[in-house]
């Protein structure tokens, strides 16, 4: 069905990436990003309107992607759309060729850059994903019959540092059963906690792809740990942010910590999720030397 | 209860400019338990229109218990005043938007074939239980109510993005909504009542989205009036 599909079928460890369109339409820059992953990543996730903050569309940048040869992975969130036009952009998506689309329910609007618009949520992830299956099965939500009916691979996300992580599992087995087939994580920093997740979920069945976010500073480490819920970013990595300014300022320090937590998770997960804010150029590089390429 | 907060003065005199004769009609429901349109509210706004050179032909405040939107003790109250509303310029409804609708629709137009203006003194900001002081917002109103399936917990109403399923993992490490700070996660509360109760079971089944259509506005019904005393 997709590169991504097909690797995750056959047990390899994947890796995929994601970009995030600009405000405007410059849209160059992160189609260079893209291009930096080229035959590193088997696909690319394209954000949705990232943290309710306005900008150039997913589905359009996914296409692009589509055009040049690179595979994306759709994100689709709940927040902007009712369900007759998440239903009309996973046709079009299909009919776009993209085959991955990745279901989120999205940040809430008063979190984003219009915080006075209307927050729709006519469904949420769970419900996003039946509306998939019941695409891919060949007819609407209201079970209207198609002509011509998608073939997408569905994903989902889980936040394996969730405390209490319980309803979190609960919602991932629902997910599950929604259709979802396979995961991206939420950023993991505490291996031990994601491996005990990871043996948690270990009887579902499903791929699971940990999301690895670059740490680029103390100061993002800091926010993280007090704004980004299900995010701990422990002290010893902030320290060793802390020990060598330059290193971490070169970004060499973060590929280090991602390289470590690669080959720390590597034999509990099915693969990783860079979600590298703008270091796209290291990605390459923190494949090659954890051994991925 | 409609909770509701008083309009700015500013807001009002704007809708009053070039109109002298004013009435005020307050409500002995919601608006009094709110302190908008109680007997002291209809008083106050009576001296603060006069200070700005109204005239204020009624102020009328009906006793605690009488609400305004119901219109079997509206339409005789307000018929007290006829004289009053047919001599003004406009009415002042110190009330929620349906006392204010219920009264320009049924009792000015329809009884007393009035074309009159009738303007509101209050922002209703929804339909809230509690009380003496503090007041939550608890219920929509959906049309299909989801409490027995949720732990008694309304995942569309406490839940700032209306979940059916499950949190969304934005809450914070103390249990609070992302969107909302002070607000407790509505899912994990469900979570914990359902835990406490040994049901979690109950989270396992998807819940369909919700049907939107029971909620395509404006309703109404139909019911068997009250016999009143």
């Amino acid at each position: 069905m997709s590169d991504l599909s097909d690797a995750l079928e056959r047990g390899e460890f994947v890796a995929t990436s994601e970009i995030g369109p600009p405000k405007g339409t410059n849209i160059e820059p992160c189609l260079a990003d893209a291009e930096q992953l080229r035959g590193k990543v088997v696909a690319i996730n394209v954000t949705d309107i990232q943290s309710a903050v306005m900008r150039f569309g997913s589905l359009a940048t996914c296409h692009m992607l589509v055009e040049r040869g690179l595979e994306p992975v759709f994100q689709m969130v709940c927040r902007d759309r009712n369900r007759l036009a998440l239903q009309s952009d996973l046709l079009s998506a299909y009919g776009l060729g993209i085959r991955n689309v990745l279901c989120l329910t999205g940040d809430h609007t008063v979190l984003g850059d219009h915080p006075e618009s209307k927050p729709v949520f006519d469904l949420d992830s769970v419900g996003l994903l039946q509306c998939v299956s019941a695409l891919c099965e060949g007819h609407d939500m209201a079970g209207n019959e198609l002509d011509g009916a998608p073939d997408l691979y569905a994903g989902a996300v889980v936040t394996p540092g969730a405390d209490p992580i319980e309803p979190q599992l609960l919602k991932m087995e629902k997910k599950i059963k929604a259709g979802a087939r396979f995961f991206q994580t939420q950023a993991v920093y505490d291996v031990d906690r994601f491996i005990e997740f990871m043996k948690s979920v270990a009887g579902f069945g499903v791929p699971v792809m940990a999301g690895l976010v670059l740490l680029k500073s103390v100061g993002m480490a800091r926010f993280m740990n007090k704004n980004v819920s299900g995010v701990h970013v422990p002290e010893p990595l902030i320290a060793r942010l802390k020990e060598d300014k330059a290193k971490t300022k070169s970004g060499e320090t973060a590929v280090q910590i991602a390289v470590e937590t690669i080959a720390a998770i590597r034999d509990h997960c099915q693969g990783v999720h860079f979600m590298p804010l703008g270091w796209d150029h290291l990605v390459p590089e923190i494949m090659d030397r954890a051994g991925l390429s | 209860m409609i909770a509701q907060t008083p309009k700015p003065l500013e807001e009002i005199l704007e809708y009053l400019r070039g109109k002298r004769k004013v009435v005020l009609y307050g409500c002995g429901g919601c608006a009094t338990v709110f302190h908008t349109g109680g007997e002291p509210e209809v008083k106050a706004m009576e001296k603060t229109l006069t200070e700005h050179g109204k005239e204020v032909l009624a102020a009328v405040a009906p006793p605690f218990g009488e609400f305004t939107c119901y219109l079997p003790w509206s339409k005789p109250r307000l018929s007290q005043y006829r004289e009053q509303v047919e001599q003004c310029d406009a009415l002042l409804i110190m009330a929620c938007g349906d006392g204010l609708q219920t009264v320009w629709d049924h009792i000015i137009e329809e009884e007393f074939g009035l074309a009159k203006p009738v303007y509101p003194a209050t922002n209703p900001i929804g339909h809230m239980g509690g009380g003496p002081s503090r007041f939550e917002e608890k219920c929509q109103q959906c049309g299909e109510c989801e409490l027995g399936r949720t732990a008694g917990v309304c995942p569309q109403t406490q839940c700032a993005k209306g979940l059916m399923n499950g949190p969304c993992g934005g809450a914070s490490a103390d249990g609070k909504c992302e969107a909302n700070p002070e607000q407790d996660c509505a899912w994990l509360r469900i979570y914990r009542r359902l835990e406490a109760m040994g049901e979690l079971d109950k989270l396992r089944e998807i819940n369909p989205p919700k049907d939107w259509s029971k909620m395509t506005r404006p309703r109404s019904i139909e019911v068997v009036p009250l016999e009143l005393a």
